[in-house]
């Protein structure tokens, strides 16, 4: 992978993959700008703001935006996530620049005109009742209550409380985004059917009126820790599964041992195939028809999930086969065949994902973001090989230790006995 | 019967027994599932390039090697009714399944894929087995390998690797092609609170392989975008229906599909309410906004957006391997066109008239059919 970097004087951050043979390109311009961001207490305020900034700009409103990105066809979107808040796009290389100059816009000039705020506030409150009626939103919610301590960044959802989303004004939306939306500490990452020199002269075009701001300052956030085995039960009317979520504070991004806690994951969890609980859960016992486990990338205690989507009465049973093999894993039964076969399948994914220009600029993306260096994407496979057993056993030992979990559960009522087992939790 | 016998083609042949491959695949990274639609049953590997011959390899000794033991048979069935269970908590799904089955029936597109709980329990291993016998040979299936390589060398490993496959007799299309509907049918699903007020309006459409294919195409891209909706999606907001449902607050999200498949199926429109807003008035919107787009072409401007949209939807699609690899399969299979070239001159050539006059013909009272998911007080 042949990546040329440019930094602009502003800040931001800039990586292309040429790929001869496209006629499409690839973009994620990642901002942290994401929950680890968020004002304390404030849940919900970087969405809003993202999803403002999709509602018009200084110079067109909303609709003039929207026809402006249809008439290239540019697919895109705007999430925001644990650590930042990621524009992602696609579009036919010979509209980069228009869509590079479509995406400043919003990012740099937006309205936050009051309807269009009112608009977004009613769609988000509109949205937060549904989820409260999607069992994978709700067990989302449960399980991040149980294990991030008030203020904590990450106790909420993305989309907030529903409080502060009714509270918001439009001065705390222009606030943040002075705060957040800045390019020191931003990333850009192109690839697909372009040149390097052609990318970074449309990234400069489009982004040289983005205000120099260097990135944000860290700040103090508490330690989420779990002191014992923790439950929760939300019954959610009228389902027919249990959404279940099984899991543990994890680490950050740039510490040490991210890369043996990625293949610890995928000796544990992250696959049917290549793991053992997703082995034993579906394809031995049949008790789901999906399990996967996953770790997330961010500048604190990501979430590291265990989810399934279980039959009521096959509940206990589930956790506690998965339970069953992170034990033995814990006490070092990790057959090398095992350690192998997830490092074969993390490296392999590496090449596999190079199908597509979107897969090769999220291969990018986290590199550049966590400054993880400008050999990463070459190193990286190698450090994933270097993992050794020992480092498995210890990584598992000390971040997931079966007696002392979260387990979420928001479906149908459970029978009896388990829900005895969760009302004396 | 065909979706539960997707799932026993991973359970493994006298020649790779179960788990076997699955550890093969998963050591080289590959990206490897199949999926059921109402037309096809259709596996998939995507490997690095020197791996290709082993996805080869695996396809054609499952294709008529399966081994499709009773025990396994009843170990899987657990995990499909699972999945079944999960596609229960979907209110989008229960309003779509039930659609589908009042606007079929007499065709088998009506019965869905997944099937009921109840089927999928009294699914046996001999008639699953009867089936994959019928319908698994060379002669009922398309292979497509797309990736780096010269076309001639990868066209000789894929013949190598299923032409020694005996055929079997040909299939016979559906006997029971759907009769014409001759006025609006209705459907309501209740459910208790754990669920959001849906709207889906169906009217039947023709074929993929039907002139008009190309024009409904660009129809849906019209109405709801090119692109999945959701609050998070920038692209599809100058959409006919994102504009008067999600604009104006009545609903969350707006969708609008046409698929191409090998029988005339339906083009479906979908919203999600706000909360408190009536399916009537919904309902009343999405007519309105129908009958607009059938009345009065698209003005130049808006055209050429659509157009655009679409265009590069395709050219996006097929500059991923898998799915310019599921886009070909699915021209192919489903008689759309014989090559992804032809099938993006079609879309390519359709003028504003024509996708005025395929909306004129497809949004008739008398070929519609309206679901209303409605959720009640939780007991």
């Amino acid at each position: 992978m042949e990546v040329q970097r440019h930094r602009l004087a502003n800040g931001l951050r800039v990586a292309v993959v040429p790929i001869a043979g496209l006629r499409s390109v690839a973009v994620l311009l990642a901002i942290e700008a994401g929950q680890w961001f968020e004002p304390a207490g404030r849940p919900g305020v970087a969405r809003f703001v993202a999803q403002t900034l999709l509602r018009g700009t200084a110079t067109r409103d909303a609709s003039t935006w929207a026809d402006a990105l249809d008439s290239i066809g540019a697919a895109a979107r705007l999430d925001v996530g644990l650590h930042a808040a990621t524009f992602s796009a696609q579009s036919l290389a010979e509209d980069l620049d228009v869509l590079l100059e479509l995406m400043a816009d919003a990012l740099v000039r937006p309205r936050f005109g009051p309807e269009e705020v009112e608009l977004v506030r009613q769609q988000t409150l509109a949205q937060i009742e549904e989820d409260e009626r999607n069992t994978r939103a709700v067990v989302e919610r449960a399980w991040r209550e149980l294990v991030y301590p008030l203020g904590h960044p990450f106790r909420a959802r993305a989309i907030g409380d529903s409080d502060v989303v009714r509270t918001v004004t439009a001065d705390e939306l222009r606030a943040h985004h002075r705060r957040a939306i800045r390019p020191g500490g931003a990333v850009l990452v192109v690839a697909g059917g372009t040149e390097a020199g052609r990318a970074f002269a449309a990234a400069e075009e489009a982004f040289a009126g983005w205000s120099r701001a260097a990135p944000q300052d860290g700040k103090p956030v508490r330690e989420a820790a779990l002191a014992s085995a923790l439950r929760r039960l939300v019954v959610v009317p009228d389902k027919t599964q249990s959404d279940v979520m099984l899991g543990w504070p994890g680490l950050p991004r740039n510490d040490p041992g991210f890369v043996a806690a990625r293949v610890t994951n995928m000796v544990f969890a992250a696959d049917t195939f290549a793991s053992r609980a997703g082995h034993r859960v579906r394809d031995e016992l049949g008790l789901a028809y999906y399990v996967f486990s996953t770790l997330g990338s961010s500048r604190g205690q990501s979430p590291w999930t265990v989810r399934m989507g279980v039959n009521p009465v096959n509940v206990e049973r589930a956790v506690s086969v998965t339970l069953e093999e992170l034990r033995k894993i814990v006490d070092g039964k990790v057959a090398p065949a095992d350690l192998v076969l997830a490092q074969d399948k993390l490296v392999g994914e590496l090449d596999v994902a190079r199908e597509s220009p979107g897969g090769v600029a999220a291969q990018l993306l986290e590199g550049e973001l966590f400054e993880l260096g400008p050999d990463h994407v070459e190193r990286y496979p190698r450090e994933l090989r270097a993992v050794t057993r020992e480092q498995v056993v210890e990584t598992a030992r000390t971040l997931l230790p079966p007696e002392r979990h979260a387990l979420a559960i928001a479906g149908p009522p459970l029978p009896e006995a388990a829900r005895a087992v969760s009302e004396a939790a | 019967m065909s979706h539960f016998l997707e799932h026993m083609l991973f359970k493994g042949t006298p020649a790779h027994p179960k788990g076997d491959l699955d550890k093969l695949l998963a050591r080289y990274g590959a990206l490897w599932n199949a999926f059921t639609s109402e037309d096809v049953t259709c596996y998939f590997e995507t490997v690095p390039r020197e791996r290709y011959p082993v996805a080869l390899e695996l396809e054609a000794d499952r294709m008529r090697n399966a081994a499709i033991s009773p025990e396994e048979t009843e170990a899987e069935r657990t995990v499909i009714v699972s999945e079944r269970e999960g596609l229960e908590n979907d209110p989008s799904f229960l309003l779509g399944e039930q659609l589908q089955a009042v606007a079929f029936s007499r065709h088998p597109y009506g019965q869905g894929v997944i099937g009921s709980k109840d089927e999928i329990k009294l699914m046996t291993r001999d008639g699953l087995y009867a089936h994959y016998r019928r319908h698994y040979a060379p002669n009922n299936a398309n292979v497509i390998v797309a990736g780096d390589g010269a076309a001639e060398e990868l066209l000789d490993r894929a013949a190598a690797a299923f032409g020694p496959l005996d055929a079997e007799t040909p299939i016979d299309p559906p006997k029971a092609p759907e009769p014409p509907q001759y006025g609006e049918k209705r459907v309501v699903v209740r459910r208790a609170g754990g669920a959001v007020p849906l709207i889906q309006i169906a009217y039947h459409a023709p074929r993929a392989a039907d002139p008009r294919a190309p024009a409904l195409s660009l129809l849906a891209v019209a109405l709801g975008g090119a692109t999945a909706g959701g609050g998070e999606s920038a692209s599809g907001r100058s959409s006919r229906l994102y504009r008067a449902l999600v604009d104006t607050g009545m609903a969350t999200d707006v969708d609008a599909s046409f698929q191409l498949m090998k029988d005339p199926y339906l083009f479906v429109v979908e919203a999600t309410l706000r909360p408190h807003v009536a399916h009537q008035e919904v309902e009343r919107v999405i007519l309105e906004e129908l009958a607009r787009i059938a009345r009065d072409p698209l003005a130049e401007e808006e055209f050429m957006r659509v157009r655009r949209q679409m265009l590069s939807a395709s050219a996006f699609m097929t500059d991923t391997i898998t799915w310019r690899a599921f886009r070909a399969g699915q021209l192919l299979a489903t008689g759309a066109a014989t090559s992804l070239e032809e099938w993006y001159e079609r879309l390519a050539a359709v003028t504003a008239l024509e996708v005025r006059a395929a909306a004129a013909e497809v949004f008739q009272e008398k070929g519609r059919v309206v679901g209303w998911f409605v959720p009640e007080a939780a007991a």
